[in-house]
């Protein structure tokens, strides 16, 4: 999965590859990862590998299908990325809608935008809108994925 | 298939070197799940697995019930209750809940269950599928 550059992680507080976030300043609505990725053999096979998937589906003069699950991860990789998670964050929910088969070579854009960002006890929790289009700019995956992160290194 | 069908089971013995794996082809390298001396001063002891490659048994599991199916109208949502660690085996099962049959096609609805060897539950949660008509 070859990562581009990022498009457009200036708009996270601080977000830039030296500093912490405070991600108490982090608003909803803010897109907090925009990336480009190629989904190339090798990634999904390394995917397929490390999740020991046997449901593949076989590949035809047409379609060479990748495991939904592996798309997830892509959407997953920017949002880990961009908002530089520490240590000691928990994913706790998930949710995830499959629109579209996604071929292997499918060039991908998977964006996050902050849908809720709040304080309970000792932990913030973080909730994240994932969106992925394919170079047809059709959806083929939404998300929602909700953090843990304890509020002492989350601000 | 009718109500209460089971889904199909997917078993899976955890490594190390799969967790391993699994942060290079995702990329979160998060130490709880990497590095060892951090994992063991967490609140876990030790290292664990991504949720994520625990969920994505439940994605295999839809996409060996229900086909090629799942790619184009699968849905999941989940609750990682329990973290698994290298060296579980996990148990992914589930039951058809519900069937709705519409213009589009019958859209089967699932539970979805992961849990470890012995019996904890992991991961909680629905799934469904929409098969064409």
């Amino acid at each position: 999965m070859d990562s581009k550059k990022p498009q457009s992680s200036s708009h996270i507080p601080n977000g830039n590859h030296f500093d912490r976030i405070n991600y108490a300043e982090l608003e909803v609505g803010a897109v907090v990862s925009h990336q480009s990725y190629t989904l190339d053999r090798e990634s999904v096979k390394k995917y397929v590998s490390a999740v020991k998937d046997t449901s593949a589906h076989p590949k035809t003069n047409t379609v060479d299908p990748a495991p939904p699950m592996s798309i997830a991860a892509l959407s997953l990789r920017g949002v880990v990325n961009d908002l530089k998670i520490p240590g000691g964050t928990l994913h706790i929910g998930q949710e995830l809608v499959f629109l579209k088969p996604v071929n292997v070579g499918t060039h991908l854009e998977c964006t996050a935008i902050l849908s809720s960002n709040s304080v309970r006890r000792e932990f913030r929790f973080i909730v994240v809108d994932l969106n992925v289009r394919d170079d047809l700019n059709d959806y083929v995956m939404k998300g929602k994925s909700t953090i843990m992160l304890p509020v002492d290194i989350s601000g | 298939m009718e109500n209460g069908d089971p889904i199909i089971e997917v078993i899976k013995e955890i490594t190390s070197e799969q967790v391993l794996l699994y942060a290079e082809a995702s990329g979160d390298f998060n130490p709880i799940h990497v590095n060892k001396e951090f994992a063991e001063n967490s609140q876990f002891g030790r290292n664990i697995a991504h949720g994520m490659m625990i969920a994505a048994t439940i994605s295999e599991s839809m996409s060996l019930t229900f086909g090629e199916s799942w790619h184009h109208s699968g849905k999941v949502k989940i609750r990682f209750r329990s973290p698994a660690y290298p060296g579980d085996t996990v148990t992914t099962s589930g039951q058809i809940q519900k069937m709705i049959a519409s213009e589009e096609g019958t859209e089967i609805k699932c539970s979805v269950l992961v849990t470890n060897q012995t019996g904890e539950t992991l991961i909680s949660g629905n799934s469904s599928v929409i098969i064409s008509s």
